[in-house]
């Protein structure tokens, strides 16, 4: 495969002067996983636009993206990716794409993609990783045609710089999304893509809605695939409108605009080099990054080496790391200056904001790597040098009470000392990833001491939870479940009873119809039969769609999606077992069931619907045809894509008016579903078509419906994970305890969900 | 309502007598909440409180964690069912659950000695790999002889600790103190125990034991120790506490919401009578 962006070569904008002079330690040299993941190739592109520049986003240009989508079914699925891929490094092209591919594939990403965004991951994988038309099975008859094996691979943003030891943690999560929700506004700005013309849904073969469609769908590919069509109910989830929420960048290159004169950035903005102006004794050359070290990482840490600059052989050159704020000059030496702390190379000594420094450890020089590590939790710094960690070089810092932000500094004073800077872009030398572990080991042991019986007075930890689990099952209608759980409990309770003739208090699960006809709706709403949610809907509550019209819309635009995941099923379907196999199956319920059926009887020719085994009346309505239901042969095919394109239409035309922009986008993204043949084959808009839609659109009702009847719309337990994360949020801002932990990484414990 | 009887007539509705009466009082009850209810003016809600209203629990999370609870903490027919009505795949093989619980409604129940015949028919070699959690067992047997003994004849119980529990104390001082203090249970009248003796009387000891049990069976099959909702709610109380301790701006107490939506007047919230 040729890669389209070859001519975007980066080699050829490095400046000269940073190549060859690496010191004779080529295993720093990045690896091309780290490529992957912290691509700097886009320092060395063509800027779009300069404000954005330091997102690092090498998104491709609009022509490209033209290009791209005006052939949907180029193999080329993802044009970001591939531009990840033309990095070239010092003058280096990087192999593309097999060895990306293996050097992701060998381990290095994080095997619970959720590492970035694990808020969402569990619903990923509970639908995508069970059907194998989305997730990509590579057996698939049409892999070499549609090559999906690399479908989890997007959900990281590209271009985005994600230091090892921050991953998962909230600080890097709400960058990403920061980073990603402007990738899109630039796109939305520069692009043409307003809104497809709703015209598109009546032309099958335009292609016009899904090019226009392709970088929000891109977009959401990279992150929120799971979350199917829009769903802002989650997203709120990490955006409280609040102010705290925009969380400063990090520190990712040396700012040019930001040193004494006589340095110079070189390349990609990670070399420093000293032009070797005359400096008195008590001058230097500095220069800061071009951002602070946010609190909120609760560590912060970058390394730089010392290049092979000098050619009279001074082993321990006049070289400074450290931090200070904006307001020290850059004519000075980091930690001489008030606000400035600072380990030298020449002398091994440590200068806390004065003139005096302390022995700290040995010197440093060419080819050394020093790292300089801040503690924002424990309040003190430190270095390390060619990744071992020193002591503790300031303590008590009080960073909390300081004025100005902290920057990563260097200091240089002599011609040709030249320095190379890590911010994250590559793996570090020191174990920086086993040093925050560590910190997140002592929180967490402080968290499993911690007494939860206090929550609630009068309750054991052990009786809270089953209280939670108790109420929750109700609250959201898991009748069954309720009730099975609660005679679990009540012979739990017996048999710990010592004495047999005290009376046992039960535990009751009010026959809750409410709860009945929510579990039903949510279950019809779950199998996809839209039309059976919606009439029960309307029997049991009949205000509730006709008072909540964003729920009512929802619930329409998923029949459509119903409808089109049905046809493209059936064309898959064909497709495998050939003409031959015509038996229509009841494919409103239990798809999930179906395709596992297919895939452990390939000849297997039955009525899958009875493996779904509810048993139900719901069964014999589905099966009676009624709506979106009956499918049958050949003829089915046709009769069910025109029965897709009235009923798109209709919709089109009910929404017709509604010019709300989340209303516009998502009757626009389904739209676009029309343009392909079988839409369950094209990455970039599969994800529409995801059964976690389903989940969205359940509980969305389900809510709507609570509402109406004037309960809490949510459970217990649903306040403690809530209130658990805003909690966290406050203990987070000073680069507290609340940095180091996520409400996620406890649900990542949490085994994904396996087949049977 | 016009709508319902539409779809009563068309025949697509789960017409038995039971649902349409539900459907009925349910239409009276939101007819009824329409003419009475004045919208309940919130009262003017701490930051925080808004700030937690704005976060959603993902469900699929909430969900996860809801058949981790049941799977890992010996839930058998409540994981089952759940996996049914939220469509999961279950997490662990149902006979592996119902081992666990089998176990662990032995302990409760005061059968230790059916709960370590059980524990060796599953794995042979748990209990020989963890003495510590074998002498629990033991002890807690020995509790219950003396309880069914009840201050009579401790014959049975003296036999059993000197054949079962003895040599395995004299090797271990931590062992031999949790001896002691439970033979001292022979001498005193159950009914007038200091606390720390009248502890190990207490369910408590089994239900203890029957998790300390249920973990080692769930690590010696290479699951995690404890169920995720338990880090949930630890790190929850952790939280408030560090936030408190550290004067952020939190209301006066955080209320989980637990009894407010869960029971109808007249019915005493946690746990009323069972009606099933």
């Amino acid at each position: 495969m040729t890669n389209p962006y070859q001519q975007h070569d980066v080699g050829s904008n490095i400046d000269p002067l940073a190549s060859g002079r690496l010191p004779p330690l080529n295993a720093r040299r990045p690896s091309y996983a780290s490529v992957v993941s912290g691509s700097p190739s886009a320092l060395a592109r063509p800027t779009r636009s300069g404000g954005f520049s330091h997102l690092l986003n090498p998104s491709p240009d609009s022509e490209q993206q033209q290009a791209q989508s005006s052939n949907p079914y180029s193999t080329t699925q993802d044009p970001r990716f591939e531009t990840g891929m033309s990095y070239a490094h010092n003058g280096e092209e990087l192999p593309a794409r097999d060895d990306t591919d293996e050097a992701v594939g060998g381990g290095f990403w994080p095997p619970r993609l959720g590492a970035t965004f694990p808020y969402f991951s569990r619903a990923f994988d509970l639908y995508v990783s069970k059907d194998p038309l989305l997730a990509g099975d590579p057996s698939g008859p049409d892999d070499a045609r549609f090559p999906s094996t690399n479908t989890n691979l997007n959900l990281s943003t590209p271009g985005f710089l994600s230091p090892s030891y921050l991953r998962g943690s909230t600080y890097l999560q709400k960058l990403e999304e920061q980073h990603r929700a402007r990738i899109l506004a630039e796109r939305e700005g520069t692009g043409s893509n307003g809104a497809a013309p709703p015209s598109s849904l009546g032309s099958r073969l335009s292609t016009n809605g899904s090019s226009s469609h392709l970088p929000t769908v891109g977009m959401k590919a990279t992150g929120t695939t799971h979350r199917g069509v829009a769903y802002d109910i989650v997203e709120n989830h990490l955006s409280p409108a609040d102010e705290d929420d925009t969380v400063s960048p990090l520190p990712s290159k040396w700012n040019r605009d930001d040193k004494e004169a006589a340095l110079e950035v070189l390349g990609d903005g990670y070399e420093v080099r000293h032009t070797g102006r005359a400096l008195s004794d008590h001058e230097a050359s500095a220069i800061r990054a071009d951002h602070y070290m946010s609190p909120a990482c609760g560590v912060y840490y970058f390394e730089i080496t010392v290049l092979n600059g000098r050619h009279d052989k001074i082993k321990t050159p006049p070289i400074a790391i450290g931090f200070a704020s904006k307001a020290t000059s850059t004519s000075r030496a980091p930690g001489w200056e008030p606000d400035s702390w600072g380990y030298h190379g020449d002398d091994g000594h440590s200068f806390a904001s004065q003139n005096v420094g302390k022995p700290y450890a040995d010197t440093f020089g060419v080819g050394d790597t020093v790292g300089c590590l801040v503690n924002f939790r424990l309040n003190q710094a430190l270095f390390t040098l060619n990744g071992r960690e020193l002591p503790v070089a300031f303590k008590d810092m009080g960073f909390k009470d300081l004025k100005g932000k902290l920057y990563p500094i260097v200091g240089l004073k002599k011609k040709e000392d030249h320095i190379m800077a890590n911010f994250g872009q590559r793996p570090f030398e020191f174990d920086i990833d086993g040093y925050m572990r560590r910190q997140q080991g002592m929180i967490a042991k402080d968290i499993r001491l911690a007494d939860a019986s206090k929550l609630v007075p009068g309750l054991s930890e052990t009786d809270i939870i089953q209280q939670l689990v108790l109420q929750f099952l109700q609250h959201d209608g898991y009748v069954e479940t309720a009730r099975a759980f609660a005679e679990e409990l009540h012979t739990e309770k017996m048999a710990l009873q010592l004495d047999p003739q005290e009376p046992v208090k039960g535990i009751s699960v009010r026959d809750d119809e409410d709860a009945h006809n929510r579990q039903r709706i949510r279950r019809a709403v779950l199998e996809g039969d839209i039309d059976r949610a919606m009439k029960y809907t309307d029997a049991c509550y009949p205000a509730v769609l006709r008072d909540n019209e964003q729920v009512y819309f929802r619930l329409r635009c998923r029949k459509f999606i119903e409808m089109i995941r049905k046809e493209a099923e059936h064309n898959i379907m064909l497709e495998e077992r050939g003409a031959s196999h015509t038996n229509g199956r009841g494919q409103a319920t239990g798809d999930n069931d179906d395709e596992e059926m297919f895939e452990a009887e390939p000849g297997h020719n039955g009525t899958a619907t009875t493996t779904n085994g509810d048993g139900d009346l719901d069964m014999a309505m589905t099966e009676a045809g009624d709506g979106a239901g009956g499918s049958d042969s050949a003829a089915g095919l046709s009769k069910l894509s025109q029965e897709a394109l009235l009923y798109g239409v209709e919709l089109q035309a009910e929404f017709a008016g509604d010019s709300r922009r989340e209303t516009v986008k998502q009757l626009d993204d389904i739209s676009s579903l029309f343009a392909y043949p079988n839409p369950l084959k094209v990455k970039e808009v599969a994800h529409l078509l995801d059964g976690s839609g389903r989940v969205a659109v359940a509980e969305e009702l389900n809510s709507a419906i609570l509402m109406s009847l004037g309960k809490s719309s949510r459970a217990a337990l649903e306040n403690v994970y809530a209130q658990t994360c805003v909690l966290l949020e406050s203990l987070r801002k000073d680069g507290g305890d609340g940095a180091f932990v996520t409400v996620d990484n406890v649900v990542k414990d949490i085994p994904p969900s396996r087949l049977r | 309502m016009s709508s319902w009887s539409a779809a009563l007539e068309l025949g697509e509705l789960d017409v038995d007598s039971a649902f349409r009466d539900a459907v009925f009082s349910q239409l009276r009850e939101s007819f009824d909440r329409m003419n009475s209810t004045t919208s309940t003016a919130t009262p003017s809600q701490h930051a925080f409180e808004k700030r937690a209203a704005d976060i959603k629990a993902p469900k699929s999370d909430v969900n996860a964690l809801i058949l981790d609870y049941l799977t890992m903490e010996g839930y058998p027919k409540a994981a089952a069912k759940f996996c049914r009505e939220a469509n999961l795949q279950p997490q662990q093989p149902d006979p592996s659950i119902q081992n666990r619980q089998d176990i662990q409604h032995a302990i409760h129940s005061g059968d230790i000695a059916r709960a370590i015949s059980a524990l060796n028919e599953v794995d042979p070699e748990l209990l020989d790999s963890d003495p510590k959690l074998h002498f629990s067992l033991l002890r807690l047997q020995l509790v219950e002889l003396i309880r069914q003994a009840n201050g009579g004849d401790p014959t049975a119980a003296i036999t059993f600790a000197t054949e079962n529990l003895g040599p395995r104390a004299a090797a271990n001082r931590e062992f031999l103190n949790d001896l002691e203090q439970t033979m001292s249970l022979i001498i005193f009248p159950l009914d007038k125990l200091k606390p720390e003796l009248a502890r190990l009387l207490s369910p408590d000891l089994r239900r203890n034991t029957a998790t300390k049990v249920n973990e080692a069976m769930l690590v010696r099959q290479n699951q995690r120790r404890e169920a995720a909702i338990r880090q949930l709610v630890r790190m929850r109380a952790w939280a408030e506490t560090s936030a408190r301790s550290k004067k952020k701006d939190l209301p006066k107490s955080i209320e989980l919401g637990l009894n407010t939506d869960n029971s109808e007047p007249g019915e005493s919230g946690l746990e009323p009578m069972i009606t099933t």
